[in-house]
């Protein structure tokens, strides 16, 4: 999976979270979960659940706490996954 | 500083489910989860810890700078009266809640002292203030039918 392809998956896991109509259609690396989207941060941990469904990763603490934006969410997800193909 | 994070108990059941698989293990310490699975209002509990966390971060993030979503390495204690603590890596911020039937509102402080200054304006939709800004609260706090602002 490339990084392309892990943000459009990573937006459809966002969308139900947010009600930022024109911040949701322009997700880019930059978007900020919390300052564009608004997201409710008791709704971050159902984003990190999903993302664990989704890729099969588990997301530990200290890579929970960067996941603020799309930027570090994708890095997290690209680096689990890779750690995932390489056992 | 000052913090405070208002919970809108209504809107906090439709927009989060905490009961999901893993959702408590994600953000809540075992003490606490402890605290929920034996509350005779595990609901509430829930919403007390959370607001006790999120207002202690509003003063951490400030004083240190740092922005992260790590809500387990923020550990609540709870004492009598809603009065509480939260203490994150080497920092004590001082908690007090009051707990209503819709909504549940925290105060942090870094001075346990401080508790009893602050002053708290809450607001329910549609009476929300426009220029609240201008009155300079210490901290701010919008959630569902309520904005809570403290100075």
């Amino acid at each position: 999976m490339n990084k392309e392809e892990i943000i459009e998956a990573l937006k459809t896991i966002i969308e139900p979270y947010s009600e930022e109509v024109t911040a949701l259609a322009h997700i880019d690396e930059n978007t900020d979960f919390i300052n564009d989207l608004k997201i409710n941060s008791a709704n971050l941990v159902d984003i990190v659940l999903d993302v664990e469904e989704k890729f099969n990763i588990e997301i530990d603490n200290d890579s929970m706490a960067k996941m603020l934006t799309v930027k570090a969410t994708t890095e997290i997800i690209a680096q689990k996954l890779e750690a995932n193909a390489g056992q | 500083m000052l913090g405070n994070d208002i919970v809108d108990l209504n809107l906090a059941k439709i927009q989060s489910n905490w009961r999901r698989k893993n959702y408590l293990d994600k953000i809540f310490t075992i003490g606490e989860q402890l605290l929920i699975t034996s509350a005779n209002n595990p609901d509430e509990m829930v919403w007390l810890l959370w607001s006790m966390k999120e207002s202690a971060y509003k003063i951490h993030n400030r004083k240190t700078g740092i922005r992260d979503f790590a809500p387990k390495s923020l550990s609540c204690t709870i004492h009598t009266n809603s009065y509480g603590a939260v203490n994150i890596n080497d920092s004590i911020y001082f908690t007090k809640s009051n707990l209503q039937t819709a909504f549940i509102h925290t105060i942090a402080a870094p001075v346990y002292g401080k508790l009893e200054k602050i002053k708290v304006a809450i607001y329910e939709l549609p009476d929300h203030p426009d220029d609240y800004k201008s009155t300079k609260p210490g901290s701010v706090s919008h959630h569902g039918q309520y904005l809570a602002l403290v100075y």
